[in-house]
């Protein structure tokens, strides 16, 4: 068999593509309430936010701005996972229910197969969101607009994403292992809630554990010091990308080696 | 009343619930992960202000607040609107229509069984814990009596409200869209997220005459205050008891109207 370049698998994922939006498009009101479900939960976000500093001018030496820095930059990076990777939520009924199988016999990457099935358009109205509130702390910060900072911007960003696909990938797996595995997908997603406070907030202790054991630090805190503070910029900022794609291609092991001790439910 | 038949539910659900003894090592370390960021969180930002006491709370006062918030929100989440949404797709609705029972309670009393479980198994202990690292912040005295009431009365008001949504899926076929916009605006209006008592005054007026306060701030006020006038404490529960009636009148109505319409495919 032929092997199968870039070009064929981006030209196959538009078709699925236009197959899952069909199907959307079939359930208009779901889409509709969904997507503003989503925009409510970023502004539900942003508001529990803002009642928070007002009541404090800043938190540990970290200004309104700056924070608001470091939630614009976690949201817009949380986007690539929620629009490209959602079907991860799936897995676990699937596998459950011996649907999994048909993936089994599709004649192209697995992985590739089962995530493209789904598009999750709400994740575009998060990244609307993000990118508001990112650029708008950007200018009151006074960031430099340099095509340098911006290619910075955009390499730390994709490192973020990377790192949380990483781990959805990693804790949707564990349904192949174990039963009702909803609660350990539901605890990855929880992380993304604490990635937008600095990680120095922390004890030394738990510094450490967030940033090597739960690398939720990894996840807006590093990757945007980069560009917030181009001053005292650490190692592990330096080294996230590499540790992003180390993540990512773990987890996708981990996910492949499920997937193929997969035997199906016989049904 | 018959409670037997109820009991028999209760007994059911907590037999099911003891066959995934695993999801509840998993929560209980999402608790604990939620504690450490909170505390830092907390600690950081009142290390900060300069004060000891923000808006009337002290740090202990917000720390067993925020944790207790959630340790409830995991004791009532029941996922009444995935069941009965859930229900209404796949047509299993229509079986449980026909027992001779209310669909409300028979719903209410099947979850009875996981609320003993959760109540034991992560309620308790984080409660403990809690009290264990505030030394004695919480009082122990008659308001444990008035707390324990008050959490019945927003049990009865948070089944109630979950019910009306639920019954909501009886016309748009969407779940997970509906789901995701009760929990935000009930987590974040009802001081779950950021405590009522931080918000700034018009939006405390107004969210204190909503029934999603008397879910948590109502319970978690009683606990914490010091010497509870008994007139402030009955107009707490007082509050309660009005919303309680109220939701539980509204959702019974609306689901009697909406059965009217109900279509189900097969089944």
């Amino acid at each position: 068999m032929k092997k199968k370049n870039l070009r064929f698998y981006i030209r196959i994922y538009f078709k699925i593509l236009a197959q899952d939006l069909k199907s959307k498009m079939s359930y208009r009101a779901d889409f509709i309430i969904s997507t503003i479900g989503m925009i409510l939960t970023n502004v539900s976000g942003f508001i529990g936010f803002w009642i928070l500093f007002r009541n404090f001018p800043s938190i540990n030496g970290w200004s309104y701005h700056e924070m608001l820095f470091l939630y614009g930059f976690s949201l817009v990076a949380l986007t690539p996972v929620q629009c490209f990777f959602d079907n991860n939520w799936n897995l676990r009924g699937n596998v459950y229910s011996g649907d999994f199988i048909k993936y089994c016999f599709r004649p192209i990457n697995l992985f590739f197969y089962y995530q493209s099935e789904v598009f999750d358009i709400k994740g575009l109205g998060q990244l609307a969101f993000g990118l508001g509130t990112l650029i708008y702390a950007w200018i009151k910060l006074g960031l430099a607009v340099t095509p340098l900072m911006l290619l910075k911007t955009l390499v730390f960003l994709l490192t973020a994403s990377l790192i949380m696909i990483a781990m959805q990938n990693a804790a949707a797996a564990a349904c192949f292992w174990i039963e009702n595995s909803f609660y350990v997908l539901d605890l990855a997603m929880r992380f993304k809630e604490y990635a937008k406070y600095p990680v120095t907030i922390f004890s030394p202790v738990f510094r450490f554990i967030f940033t090597f054991i739960f690398p939720i630090a990894f996840i807006a805190y590093y990757p945007s010091l980069v560009i917030l503070r181009p001053d005292e910029v650490p190692v592990l900022s330096w080294l996230s990308p590499v540790i992003g794609i180390v993540f990512f291609y773990v987890s996708y092991k981990i996910w492949m080696r499920g997937a193929t001790r997969y035997s199906g439910t016989g049904s | 009343m018959n409670l037997k038949k109820y009991l028999t539910l209760t007994r059911a659900g907590m037999i099911e619930a003891l066959q995934f003894r695993l999801s509840f090592v998993i929560i209980a370390v999402g608790n604990v992960l939620y504690l450490i960021v909170v505390y830092f969180l907390w600690k950081s930002i009142y290390a900060s202000a300069g004060t000891d006491i923000v808006n009337g709370m002290t740090f202990s006062d917000t720390l067993i607040y925020l944790v207790l918030a959630t340790a409830l929100f995991n004791f009532m989440e029941m996922y009444t609107v995935w069941e009965i949404g859930r229900n209404i797709q796949s047509g299993k609705i229509v079986l449980d229509l026909l027992k001779p029972i209310e669909y409300r309670k028979y719903l209410f009393w099947s979850y009875s069984g996981s609320f003993v479980m959760q109540f034991f198994l992560t309620f308790l202990p984080t409660f403990l814990i809690v009290a264990a690292v505030t030394h004695g912040t919480i009082p122990l005295g008659i308001n444990l009596l008035y707390f324990i009431v008050s959490v019945i009365l927003a049990v009865s008001i948070n089944y109630s409200i979950d019910y009306i949504v639920g019954t909501i899926c009886l016309y748009t076929e969407s779940i997970w869209g509906i789901n995701i916009m009760k929990q935000v605006i009930v987590l974040l209006l009802s001081g779950a997220t950021v405590p009522i008592a931080f918000f700034p005054e018009g939006l405390k007026q107004f969210v204190l005459h909503l029934p999603f306060q008397s879910i948590y701030n109502a319970p978690l006020t009683i606990l914490l205050a010091k010497d509870p006038a008994p007139e402030s404490v009955l107009r707490t529960l007082g509050t309660q008891l009005f919303w309680s009636l109220v939701m539980m009148i509204i959702s019974k109505l609306f689901w009697k109207v909406s059965l009217r319409r109900i279509t189900v495919n097969g089944g």
